[in-house]
Parts: C-alpha cells; structure tokens; sequence
C-alpha cells in the first residue's frame, strides 16, 4: 500500500483535522463525534440538514458542508455507518425550532445507526425526519436485502433539499422534495481496480489487469459481474443503457448528466466517458440540461467511474441551479 | 452454577473483547471476500473501548454490568456491529435483571434474548447468512447439554464445536442481509464473518473456560 498515511486508525480524524483547518471562517470541526459542521449552524430560520455514513467517499460527506448544502456530517471510519453516538449527539447540537433532517445512504449499518439515533434524539425533544436515498440499479431489489444502494446521486439530493433549506422551507417540505429527487434519480458504476483501505493496507477485491467489475459498488463491494475489460465507449453504453432502462428516462425527457469519478481515475477519462453519454442521450432524444463531471462520491482510490441520471422538472432545476459554498476550492 | 454470577459474566465479556480485538484482520479479511472488509476494524475498535473503560462499568449486578457494555458497544461502534451486538448484550442484560444466581437456564434465555434482539434490530431469519446461523444452533447445543446435566467447560466445548460446524456451513448459504447480500449468489462459497466469528469467540471461551465452574 503505497497512501499518505500515519497510523490507520487516526486517518479519518487527521482528514476531518485537514479540512477543519482549510476552513476556518465556514466549518467547525467536534473530533468527539467526527462532527464537520457549518460555522453558523444551527440557525433557528432552517431546518439543519445533516448525513452520516461512512468515510472513504470524499467529497461525500464532510466535503460538501457548506451554504446550501449540508449543515453538518458525522462520518464513521472508514467504509463504516457511524456509530449511534455520532447521530445522537449531531442531532442534538444541530437541533433548530424547524427541525433535523436525517439524509441517509441505504446501507443497513446507517439504517441502523439513524433509526436508533431518531430515536433518542426525539426523545430529548429533538424533531427528526428522514430522506431514504437509494439510487444504485446494480442491485435487485429483492425481499431479502434491504433495497438499493445509495450511491453517487446522493448529491442531487442533496444540492436540492440543501437549496429549499436554506430558502427556509419546512421540514415536511423538504421530506417531499427529497423523496421526489431520489425517485426520479438512477446510478450505475463499474471499476477497473479494487480500492485500497488504509486499516486493511491491501486491495479489498482482486482484479486482473484485463479484468473489470460491472455493478460495483462504493465500498468494493463485487458488482452484477466481472468480465474482460472492454473500451470505454462500450463500457460507457453499457452503464447507459442499465440506467436509462430502469426508470425509464424516455424520449423527450430533460436529464441532468453525472459522470463521477471513484477517486482512481483521472479528469480526462471522466470528460471522455461524459462526451460518449452525453452523445447517446441526444441520439434517444434526451435531452441533457445540466451536466455534472468529477469526484462526487469516491471509494477511496478505485479507478472507475459511475453514471447517474436525474430527471428535471422545474422545481429540481431550480434547485440544482441555486448557489452553494462548499469546502472544495479550485481557486 | 455460582453464588455470584459477575465474576463469570466479566469473564465471559472480557473474553469476547479480547477475541474480537485480536482477530481484527482475521474477520476484515473473511468481510472483504463479499463484503466490505469494515467488519473486523470496527468490532476491534468498539471492544478495544469496552476494554479500556473495563474498570469504570457499574458492577452493581450482572445485570447492571451488561447494560453498561452494552451502552458503550451501542453507542460507540460503528457500521453494523455497534447497533446489533449492543442489542445482544441489552437483551441479555434484560433477562439477567433480579438473578442473584445465573444458573444454565438462565444463561439459555439470555443468549435467546440477544437472539431475539438481533432478529428483530437487524430484521433477519436464520439462513439468511448471518452470525445468528452460528449462534442459534448453539444455543439450542447448551440448553441440550444444560438438560443433560453437563458441567460447564463440556457445555461451552460442545457449544463452540456446533458454532464452528454451523460456521463452515454458512458457505453454502446466500447472503441475504447486509452488504454481501447486493451480491447475490456470488456470496455462496464463502463464510459468513459474524457466525465465523461467534464460533471463534465460543472456541476462546471453550479454551479459558475455569475448570472449577
């Protein structure tokens, strides 16, 4: 494992450490609770819109507190739901007279972690709901497992419900816009390498170098399948039409486009992939809107890519568009 | 079994934190064949902190002792571990509550209850690829063995061959909880890490078990 790394069991706390100091005047950092916060939350005007989940997947979460996006996350380590201390305890110091908004990833350990932090936290007077966020068509929705991943277009829910937030919208407001983003919001991703984590020091899943993972998820967990590695326009084509067909996005519909990186793979290769989905669309007369290229939610150091769909109506382009401040500045 | 049941409790629960704090890449490892390789991080760090707050847990009864574990695994670890295995330890706290004496049945209705709890927090079956696959057929070997009279060491050895037994067994499953589960029929072939590691934790305390009780 070659990774900027001292001892694995503080990566987590020296990263939230990096971007507390990067950000003096907007974010606050509670190492106690692995707690990145705005500055000036809670506001008695909004409702505070806080995440969990695991780390690993930078910008997501703790990178994208900030106006008009989350008012505070609370990461467990990394690829790990936080513990049920760290939703508690963010709940209450977040509580506002609006309420708390809950935005979950569906994985079974933040199912848990939240239900039982709601829980406690409701019942020290804090008021709690919650948005589901479930946008991965790689996985079957069977009656055994608990639903499909929340993957990539957590942002779109995010940058949404953020907007009407700080617009000062209420908290069943903002539940109904939630829902309405993620229900009409669909992702597939593939890799071309495993991801490395620091406590582990190995690659989480071999892959050979001709090999590639389709379906896979955000903590390398396998995929639909492993199969010889094809050229991008035909990797890309596939991940297309997985998504395209889950919906279904169809003829005459406006889309916002996301290509997103997993945290391996360079810029060019994501715009590469970009121009062939955006291409594909316009052929099946979608039409895309507003485009999205880079890392929004990376396993670690995976090469790979994911694509999301969100279908536009006025209101979620409304918020799309809506200005923010977060924590990352390329200028 | 013993006038005083907390000493046997500590040592029960010092042994399950030890096991897990020392098979911290044993159990990531058998977690990233179809999971995500957190499980074996996140049960050493969680127990690493019940061993380190050891000596500031209410000993009031045994009882009081495993609701304050419980607390502390609840609360402070992450992914699914924290919320399942403090569930367990609460369940079991419950049914010790008002026993001066933790007799063989006792020890029966608490691991039922922490059974139970799992079911319910973590909405699983057996057979669905879980640690419960491990840790219900051995229960059901100590209320056997309970019944037949046995004393405590053969009950906790036969206890933790049926956990092993059971364990192996969970290869020929598919996952139908947790993230191994999004993997479909991809997770047959392997083991499941939590039913691995009820059998390890059974196999520490088969080991250690005081000869006199």
């Amino acid at each position: 494992m070659k990774k900027f790394v001292n001892d694995p069991r503080q990566f987590v706390a020296e990263m939230l450490k990096g971007v507390a100091l990067a950000n003096p005047d907007t974010l606050r950092y509670v190492p106690e609770y692995n707690l990145i916060m705005r500055a000036d939350a809670p506001r008695a005007d909004k409702v505070s819109v806080i995440q969990g989940s695991g780390s690993g997947h930078e910008p997501a979460h703790v990178m994208i507190v900030g106006k008009g996006m989350l008012d505070a996350a609370c990461p467990g380590d990394v690829f790990a739901a936080p513990p049920m201390d760290y939703v508690l305890e963010t709940s209450k110091l977040l509580a506002t007279p609006k309420g708390v908004l809950h935005l979950i990833n569906n994985y079974t350990g933040d199912r848990m972690a939240f239900d039982m932090g709601k829980e406690m936290a409701e019942a020290e007077g804090v008021q709690i709901k919650t948005v589901l966020v479930d946008d991965d068509v790689a996985v079957a929705d069977s009656t055994f497992t608990i639903g499909r991943r929340g993957v990539a277009g957590n942002f779109f829910v995010i940058k949404v419900v953020g907007a009407a937030a700080e617009a000062g919208a209420d908290i069943d407001e903002l539940v109904r816009l939630g829902d309405k983003v993620n229900s009409v919001t669909r992702t597939m991703g593939m890799a071309l390498t495993s991801c490395t984590p620091p406590a582990k020091g190995s690659p989480l899943f071999e892959l050979g170098d001709d090999e590639m993972e389709i379906g896979v998820g955000i903590h390398g967990e396998p995929g639909r399948r492993r199969e010889k590695l094809a050229n991008a326009d035909t990797i890309i084509d596939e991940l297309l039409e997985a998504v395209v067909t889950d919906l279904p996005y169809e003829r005459g519909d406006d889309v916002a486009l996301m290509i997103n990186g997993l945290g391996g793979t360079p810029i060019g290769e994501l715009y590469l992939l970009y121009g062939r989905a955006h291409e594909q669309l316009e052929a099946r007369g979608i039409h895309v809107r507003r485009n999205y290229v880079g890392e929004y939610c990376t396993s670690l150091d995976m090469a790979g890519a994911s694509l999301t769909l969100v279908k536009l109506d006025d209101e979620i382009v409304k918020g799309l568009a809506a200005p923010a401040e977060i924590a990352i500045r390329t200028f | 079994m013993t006038e005083n049941p907390l000493p046997q409790v500590e040592f029960v629960v010092r042994t399950i934190a030890q096991t897990a704090v020392a098979n911290e890449k044993y159990f990531g490892d058998l977690d990233a064949v179809v999971g995500d390789g957190d499980f074996g991080y996140s049960l050493a760090r969680g127990f690493e902190i019940v061993l380190s707050d050891w000596d500031t847990f209410d000993r009031t009864d045994a009882a009081t002792f495993l609701r304050k574990v419980a607390v502390v695994i609840t609360s402070r670890i992450g992914g699914t571990s924290g919320p399942l295995w403090g569930t367990a330890f609460l369940r079991a706290a419950t049914v010790a509550a008002g026993k001066t004496a933790i007799d063989g049945e006792t020890v029966v209705a608490m691991l039922r209850a922490a059974i139970e709890g799992i079911q319910a927090r973590g909405s699983a079956s057996l057979g669905d690829k879980t640690l419960l696959d491990a840790l219900a057929p051995a229960t059901d070997e100590i209320a056997r063995q309970v019944g037949l009279g046995s004393d405590g060491p053969t009950t906790v050895r036969a206890a933790a061959a049926v956990a092993r037994a059971s364990a192996d067994e969970t290869a020929k499953l598919e996952a139908r909880r947790g993230r191994a589960s999004y993997t479909g029929e991809r997770s047959i072939g392997s083991v499941d890490p939590g039913a691995v590691a009820v059998a390890v934790i059974f196999e520490a305390l088969a080991d250690a078990w005081p000869a006199a009780s």
